[in-house]
């Protein structure tokens, strides 16, 4: 297997008692990204109860948008498969949802289940910019996009009315027998995500309308309900105290870096997200399936699961998790495998004791 | 009274959920200085980093604090805590009575929660100041929160109770209120988005939502039982009550009994 020590290759044992030994005197290590099969978040919880590590995700941000809404008025949501099926309307939420391949599919197919079978599907944005082209009407949302999804809701109450073309989105959805709005929570935020619940929910007095989120690379679907079996929390948990506790605030291992709190970390990303910047600056051991030597100080190439070998996996279509066999095996170790030989390497090294002169 | 005084800085964050008069009244100072505070596997107790000195009053004073400083006065009921210096994250959390002072600026979530009590934070509040952490039903909740310096975005997010004076705050002042006061010499662009009910009091704003609408000018006696309450707290917040006022209502996009006073 690949591995990397500082810069040089190296083979798996010394690649892992460096790790070992970067982890082993570390006061407040982190696990993140975990963008990875089921096994592997698994074992990366297993991995930090035991050395006091916290956990953060790679998609936190639009995670804990989701999560904050959904905490507070919970949602009524549609998975995309059902979209496809039946949605005669769609409201396409900001920019970023055009970018997605489901944006592609809706305008291509028109609802084949349901009552609205056989109707054309409406394509309708809001705060798209130049990526929504394609919508049969649109409003530009050019103060905010929170504030535009605020206003709709208003015209569903009919707080707001007269002949606007906010007005006319909603009059549109509220004529369809299907209606979906779909959007990127990392883009809307936490408030304007609530509001759009809100505004579902709203619209459901009238006719049926679900709430779509699209997900991003990073494997957070699949890492929130691990967390919540695992743990009874959010992902954002720390085991500084044995116990985990969650603190969206505190366990955001960028304001952590920032704040000079953290003094290892391990990055695990066994499918490919964007690398974050933070990560050069602090010692750090990468679990990554697209190697390169100069990602971290200890670098160990670990199997892509679905590529290299099977995992389970989040899917985005089906809206759950499933298993994904290897489309081409190698004998790349797995994720999960190397993070149970990081926790039995360091439970017989022993964690670090308290510090006597602490301060 | 009792005095905690920083050494050095600390190598952690540190949680103060327990450190507070009425449990350090009970305790020696040996034991006192064994108390656990700190939040990693390596752990730090309090004698660690603060030097100790006890008189079992009702009082006490933190010297020389720092941002690590979580949880200062959480659950204080009784009693008086006075930081010098700047406190971490949630300052007062779930607070229930007593008075709490930070000379210098605070982290973010000061107030969460709060039911009764007076915080004061001199210099100036992080974002969320009197707002709900993830997950709690409700921000400030009958207490008094003043930030005398500037208070970051989301101040009083889904306060339900209470007052909160501020210097200057940022974006999303009083967002997603369920009711209480909010006063600021100024505010930050969308004020009140998605106010249920709740007064807001602000000397200027950035953007106003669409979804808040001007009802005119009005002489009511409310608002001169509020000039009377705010007069105690803060004149210069009082003073905006002497100009000439706007309401506007809202947030229409939900029940739409909010207000917010703009004084001109």
């Amino acid at each position: 297997m690949a591995a990397w020590v500082k810069g040089g290759a190296t083979d798996a044992d010394t690649a892992i008692g460096a790790a070992v030994s970067l982890l082993a005197k570390a006061r407040a290590p982190v696990i993140a990204g975990l963008s990875a099969d089921v096994a592997a978040i698994r074992a990366a919880y297993d991995l930090a109860g035991r050395i006091g590590a916290s956990i953060d995700t790679a998609g936190a941000v639009g995670t804990y948008a989701e999560l904050g809404a959904l905490s507070r008025v919970g949602a009524i949501t549609s998975t995309p498969a059902e979209a496809v099926g039946r949605a005669d309307a769609v409201l396409v939420v900001g920019a970023a949802p055009w970018r997605t391949a489901l944006v592609k599919r809706l305008s291509e197919t028109k609802p084949v289940r349901g009552r609205a079978a056989g109707a054309d599907r409406a394509l309708l944005a809001l705060g798209a910019g130049a990526d929504g082209a394609k919508a049969a009407s649109s409003y530009p949302a050019e103060d905010g996009l929170a504030e535009a999804v605020a206003e709709l809701r208003a015209y569903a109450k009919g707080h707001l009315a007269g002949d606007t073309p906010q007005a006319k989105l909603v009059a549109q959805l509220t004529a369809a027998q299907y209606g979906v709005l779909l959007y990127d929570p990392a883009e809307l935020g936490e408030l304007g995500v609530e509001m759009l619940q809100a505004f579902a929910m709203e619209l459901n007095e009238t006719t049926r309308c679900f709430t779509l989120a699209i997900s991003g690379p990073d494997q957070d679907r699949a890492v929130v309900p691990v967390a919540a079996w695992m743990t009874g929390q959010a992902p954002r948990s720390g085991f500084g105290r044995r116990v985990p506790e969650h603190d969206p605030w505190r366990f955001d291992v960028a304001r952590q870096v920032a704040a000079g709190e953290v003094d290892a970390v391990i990055w695990l990303a066994a499918l490919p997200v964007e690398r974050p910047d933070w990560l050069a600056s602090v010692p750090s051991v990468a679990l990554v399936a697209e190697a390169e030597a100069s990602l971290a100080d200890v670098v160990i190439a670990v199997g892509r699961p679905g590529r290299d070998l099977g995992g389970v996996l989040w899917n985005e279509q089906r809206a759950a998790l499933t298993y994904w066999p290897a489309s081409a095996p190698t004998d790349l170790p797995s994720a999960a495998s190397v993070l149970g030989t990081l926790r039995e390497r360091l439970v017989t090294a022993g964690a670090a004791s308290r510090s006597e002169p602490a301060c | 009274m009792s005095t905690l005084t920083l050494r050095a800085a600390p190598p952690e964050r540190l949680d103060f959920l327990n450190i507070n008069p009425l449990a350090l009244s009970r305790l020696s100072q040996a034991e006192a200085e064994r108390l656990e505070v700190g939040t990693t596997r390596t752990g730090v107790r309090l004698g660690d980093c603060f030097s100790v000195a006890l008189d079992g009053s009702d009082t006490l004073t933190i010297e020389g604090s720092h941002e690590r400083l979580d949880r200062v006065g959480a659950t204080l009921s009784e009693g008086a805590i006075r930081v010098t210096g700047d406190v971490g994250q949630r300052l007062g959390a779930g607070m229930a009575g007593g008075s709490l002072t930070v000379t210098g600026h605070a982290g973010p979530y000061a107030g969460a929660g709060a039911t009764g009590g007076t915080i004061t934070i001199e210099g100036d509040a992080g974002d969320h100041a009197g707002g709900a952490v993830y997950a709690a039903k409700a921000g400030l909740d009958g207490a008094t929160l003043i930030i005398r310096g500037t208070a970051g975005a989301h101040l009083g997010d889904r306060m339900r109770r209470g007052l909160i004076l501020a210097g200057r705050a940022g974006a999303y002042a009083g967002s997603r209120m369920i009711a209480g006061t909010l006063a600021a010499l100024s505010v930050g662009d969308h004020p009140g988005y998605g106010m249920r009910r709740g007064t807001l009091l602000v000397g200027s704003h950035g953007r106003l939502s669409p979804t808040f609408v001007e009802t005119g000018t009005h002489d009511l006696v409310f608002l001169k039982l509020l000039a009377k309450s705010l007069r105690g707290l803060s004149a210069e917040h009082a003073a905006l009550l002497d100009r000439p006022l706007r309401r506007y209502s809202g947030d229409l996009a939900t029940i739409a009994k909010g207000e917010i006073w703009v004084a001109s």
